[in-house]
């Protein structure tokens, strides 16, 4: 296999061609319904994968939410391009050991799927010829952009697609590798270099979403096929082999059609509804009952093909469904898997003898209660069908959960790109490109190495702090004086732990003041590291102080007279569990102690209290038995 | 074919726009890529190179760079010579809808290859370029002239009006115009004073995202001005263009009543002191009850304009110097003036000389909503005594273009005064409601 890899990244920097806050957001103030049409490039032609969108007619319904402003709508020119993320992308550049371009022009890119209002998504390639070593191997960086993310997807209906424009415009830096990967486990090796290389520069949006990966690739035979959006880097290799598995299934395909002399589908689409009046439950009869329609086609040499070779293997036969969905309609039925779905035997001798079907020979039905609707679908699959005989015709795939992908759109060429003339070409000056270059952030390599020596940290916990952007945030906390220890504690283990309980948005950030703070109260003693988490929750979602985050959480201080009174107590209470079970009754009566000082005393103090006072008492007889 | 005694800043000024070249500097890279023209912002030393990615780059070329001509520029496809007379128009089939051009963006596409703009130029290319534009009947298209409508003057109001008139004379349903949207609102105005009783409507369109946008509102626009125009059922000058930032609904506006109210937005163009004539929702004319039908009185073109007048915005530093300087020659004065129509009282006195040797003057409100009234303030009184023209509710723009049309109609002031007073085609509002209810 042959693979390359597109990374982009969003930029915490404000949107690329407007003032607007990087901001996602749930509020929605309205709706606004538009069409798009594909347009001519500078060569006069039609990019095929805009031709493509724009046959399918769809219409296209924006969110608008608060962030929004006339820019994302479309319905302003674009501002200038955003100078402060193309510091951030030339930074990025030098980091790669890219050279910038000495004029930086913005094209517009079409995409006429809906996912920009404009119809173009705006991109401009900012440096070229880069490289970054990956055990090793010195794997090319062609090119780095800089460009505006697209609005977010929320809901499809049939011949209507919904969009949020809160994503619409955010800068993203793409750096797209050469095809120099080798291996799934690579693809998965280089995401994660560069990934953390882009985070160095302390400039990038975290969370999910915020770094999205396509993931170009071809094998022996094959044909460049591109995954679009990947936002699981740990499924990387799984798309990778996945792929790898379907470009070989349609090999297979391919060769088994030229065997058998295949040619060409003839393409007539014919209704077969008549046939099918008394199917069972299923599409056909609820789409009958709608008074629609079951068109069919066939498809000469390709009986056995459309099925499966073995259970989850790739099915040529979902190919064609895939094609078939792209213009609105659910799925469709394939001879085989059929008698199925409320058709039986007869029905699928009827409808082979209708299309006068040989033994080799297969058909495909959709049914749908707009008829229109049922033909265009049944074009894209004999348009899928006939592209069989080429083998992998190439493709925009979109990643699925499951680690598979399915097919979006035609690959774009360059007739989709054209220059975006309501911006002016920038022109970077020598002194700050050299001034970018003298400030550059340490690199990856180098801060893991540099945490682990100065604060003899293990080398987990230094990636860690780097994977998660936590090392500036930890190296601050540290340098106000806080012991390395209880500063990763609540880092590593806090903070997380407080992010993963289901609750309310957070009404503040758990800025760097908030945490020392807490960090201060613990050293006073005034609650304990247990009792970080409520405390947490009473600053940063309720809105409260520290301390009154604490007593509300039933964390009062807690004196250390008070705790040596409660320990006798306890022990008193117990004392035929003591005296029966001696130093193992010391994890039962730490339970009981811990009930009423969790996060008022540190449980380390507790148990060495415990041992001390049980051991005492053990050293003295009991009353005789 | 590299020739190094050459400067290669020099040799690659001289190629033209479409060449293949490398371009080797002395530190490693070539850059392979097609020439195409740098913006107008670009520097002068960069030249842009188109690559096979599709991106373009702005590359500066140096003395020591290592140039080479790899393909001379591909023949790219240029616009069909316009050539109505090697290709007879067929006699268009069943009702048909003219459609005039003016060069405005609507009916414009970018040539990337000069970065100019190209109007359409034939039925062919509009339709390649709106297909299904001629669905519901034939569309002829007209191209009148290529200018953006900042340049529109008035001597190109009295050429489209001929151009309207004569395709009502030779059967058209209707006319559709695309027209620039800067001075649309100007052009719908004069052409309603100056074509009376048309027998169809009279369609004025524009976008406010070009073409070589997918997401023009031309797409919408255009199509919904044939309709309007095919529809038949309308009998004035009106402009159709989006009535809010979504594509499912367009507003059809009285030509008098309309003006660009937003630089940019989509629905941009609004009717003042009054909702529009009607609407095209899904595909579908509605016309309200204040929409004209066609006139069965004959068709009657007033084209004779005096352009001797001037349009004023009245401001607090607008001193009677300036003023009359303004005036010296004309023979009308448009006063946009503040609220309810009012000047400095500074001008009562220069105003009632100018006035007194016939010089028209009119006015109107700046707040373009709302209309005049010289009763209610004793500055209103005086200017009224002095002879100045309130003129309602008419928008300032729609004032100068019946100031240009009644000039032309009179020598005489006091018969300019009353034309400008009556009621031609309904531009004045009169009964302003509230609009959406209180």
């Amino acid at each position: 296999m042959k693979a390359g890899l597109e990374i982009h990244q969003q930029l915490a920097t404000h949107k690329l061609f407007c003032p607007c806050p990087s901001e996602l957001s749930e509020e929605v103030r309205g709706t606004v319904r538009r069409r798009l049409r594909a347009t001519e490039g500078e060569e006069h032609a039609l990019d095929p994968a805009a031709a493509f969108e724009s046959s399918l007619g769809l219409s296209f319904v924006y969110e608008v939410v608060p962030t929004s402003c006339l820019v994302d709508l479309d319905e302003e020119p674009p501002h200038a391009l955003n100078s402060e993320a193309l510091d951030v992308a030339l930074t990025v550049a030098f980091l790669l050991h890219a050279t910038p371009l000495d004029e930086i022009l913005v094209m517009r890119k079409l995409v006429v799927d809906g996912s920009n209002t404009a119809g173009f998504q705006r991109t401009a390639l900012v440096a070229v010829d880069g490289w970054v070593e990956v055990d090793g191997h010195r794997v090319s960086v062609e090119t780095i952009c800089l460009e505006e993310d697209a609005a977010r997807k929320v809901a499809e209906t049939g011949g209507e697609v919904r969009y949020r424009l809160d994503r619409l415009g955010i800068p993203l830096v793409e750096v797209a590798t050469g095809p120099d990967l080798r291996s799934p486990e690579e693809v998965q090796k280089v995401a994660q270099t560069i990934g953390a290389l882009l985070r160095s520069t302390r400039r990038v949006r975290r969370g999910i979403g915020t770094i999205r990966e396509d993931v170009n690739l071809s094998i022996e035979g094959g044909t460049r096929i591109e995954i679009k959006g990947v936002q699981e880097l740990r499924l990387l290799p799984t798309y990778a082999q996945q792929e790898i598995g379907r470009q070989e299934m349609l090999l297979h395909v391919k060769e088994e059609l030229h065997h058998r002399g295949a040619t060409h589908p003839p393409g007539s689409v014919i209704d077969v509804s008549d046939l099918l009046r008394d199917a069972g439950d299923g599409p056909v009869a609820s789409a009958l009952k709608r008074e629609g329609s079951v068109l069919a086609v066939a498809l000469p040499g390709f009986h056995g093909l459309l099925g499966s070779s073995g259970e989850g293997a790739p099915r040529f036969g979902r190919e064609l469904a895939d094609y078939a969905r792209t213009t609105g309609v659910r799925g469709l039925l394939h001879s085989d898997e059929l008698p199925a779905q409320g058709l039986d035997s007869s029905h699928v001798d009827k409808v082979r003898s209708r299309l006068s079907l040989g033994a080799k020979d297969a058909f495909v039905l959709v049914a749908h209660p707009d008829p229109a609707k049922a033909r265009t679908a049944l074009d894209q699959v004999l348009h899928r069908a006939a592209l069989a005989l080429t083998g992998v015709p190439p493709e925009t795939r979109d990643p699925l959960p499951d680690g598979t992908s399915r097919y979006s759109r035609p690959l774009p060429g360059r007739d989709r790109m054209y220059p975006e003339t309501d911006v002016p070409p920038v022109r970077p000056t020598q002194e700050h490109l050299t001034r970018l270059r003298e400030r550059l952030p340490e690199s990856p390599d180098t801060s893991r190495r540099r945490l682990r020596e100065q604060y003899s940290i293990e080398p987990d916990i230094a990636s860690w702090l780097l994977q998660e952007g936590e090392a500036d945030r930890f190296e601050a906390l540290v340098g106000r004086g806080h012991p390395v220890p209880l500063v990763l504690r609540l880092l590593t283990h806090d903070l997380p732990a407080f992010v993963a309980v289901p609750r309310a948005e957070p009404t503040a950030e758990p800025s760097e003041a908030v945490l020392d703070a807490i960090l201060n109260a613990l050293a006073e003693g005034r609650f304990a590291k247990e009792g970080v988490v409520p405390v947490l929750e009473g600053v940063l979602v309720l809105g409260r102080s520290v301390d009154e985050a604490a007593r509300s959480a039933g964390l009062s201080p807690f004196s250390r007279a008070e705790l040596e009174a409660l320990v006798e107590a306890v022990l008193d209470r117990n004392e035929p569990l003591w005296r029966s079970r001696r130093e193992a009754a010391l994890s039962p009566l730490m339970g009981d102690v811990m009930r009423e000082v969790r996060g008022r005393r540190d449980g380390k103090e507790v148990a060495e209290l415990l041992r001390v006072a049980l051991t005492r008492r053990l050293g003295t007889p009991g009353p005789p038995s | 074919m590299s020739e190094p005694t050459v400067d290669p800043r020099k040799k690659i000024r001289e190629l033209p726009i479409g060449t293949e070249i490398e371009l080797t500097p002395p530190d490693g890279r070539t850059w392979h890529g097609i020439i195409v023209p740098a913006t107008e912002f670009s520097g002068s030393e960069i030249v842009v190179l188109k690559l096979a990615s599709g991106y373009n780059v702005g590359l500066e070329v140096t003395e020591k760079d290592v140039l080479t001509v790899i393909a001379k520029p591909k023949r790219t496809r240029t616009a069909r010579p316009a050539s109505p007379e090697s290709a007879p128009a067929a006699v268009p089939q069943g009702p048909w809808v003219a459609l005039l051009t003016t060069g405005g963006t609507i009916a414009s596409r970018v040539d990337y290859h000069t970065g100019g703009v190209k109007p359409v130029r034939d039925e062919k290319e509009i339709l390649s370029a709106f297909p299904a534009l001629d669905a519901g009947g034939p569309v002829r298209v007209l191209p009148v002239f290529e200018r953006f409508s900042e340049d529109i003057v008035p001597a190109d109001w009295v050429e489209l009006a001929g151009h309207v008139v004569e395709a009502f004379r030779q059967g058209a349903r209707g006319v559709v115009i695309a027209h620039g949207t800067d001075t649309l609102g100007f052009t719908a105005a004069a052409l309603s004073f100056m074509i009376r009783n048309p027998p169809g409507p009279i369609v004025l369109v524009g976008a406010q995202r070009s073409p070589d946008r997918p997401s023009s509102d031309g797409f919408t626009n255009l199509p919904a001005a044939i309709q309007v125009a095919r529809s038949g059922d309308l009998g004035e000058v009106v402009v159709v263009m989006h009535d809010g930032v979504s594509d499912d609904r367009l507003a059809i506006h009285r030509g008098t009543w309309v003006r660009k109210m937003h630089s940019s937005r989509r629905d941009a163009f609004e009717s003042r002191n009054a909702p529009p004539l009607g609407y095209v929702v899904g595909g579908r004319v509605q016309l309200g009850a204040e929409a004209r039908r066609p006139s069965s009185a004959p068709l009657r073109a007033e084209t004779h304009l005096d352009e001797r007048a001037v349009l004023v915005t009245y401001y607090p530093g607008l001193s009677p110097v300036r003023l009359r300087r303004l005036v010296r020659a004309e023979r009308g004065l448009v006063i946009a003036g503040t609220g309810l129509g009012h000047v400095s009282r500074a001008h009562l006195r220069g105003l009632k000389r100018l006035i007194e040797r016939g010089l028209v003057v009119g006015m109107t409100t700046q707040c373009l909503e709302g209309g005049t009234d010289p009763y209610v303030y004793a500055t209103g009184r005086d200017l009224l005594r002095a002879g100045v023209v309130y003129l309602d509710d008419l928008l300032p723009e729609t004032a100068y273009a019946k100031m240009l049309w009644a000039l032309g109609q009179s020598d005489d002031p006091a018969k300019v005064r009353t034309l400008l007073l009556e009621d031609q085609v309904g531009e004045f509002v009169t009964r302003r409601q509230l609009e959406g209810g209180p």
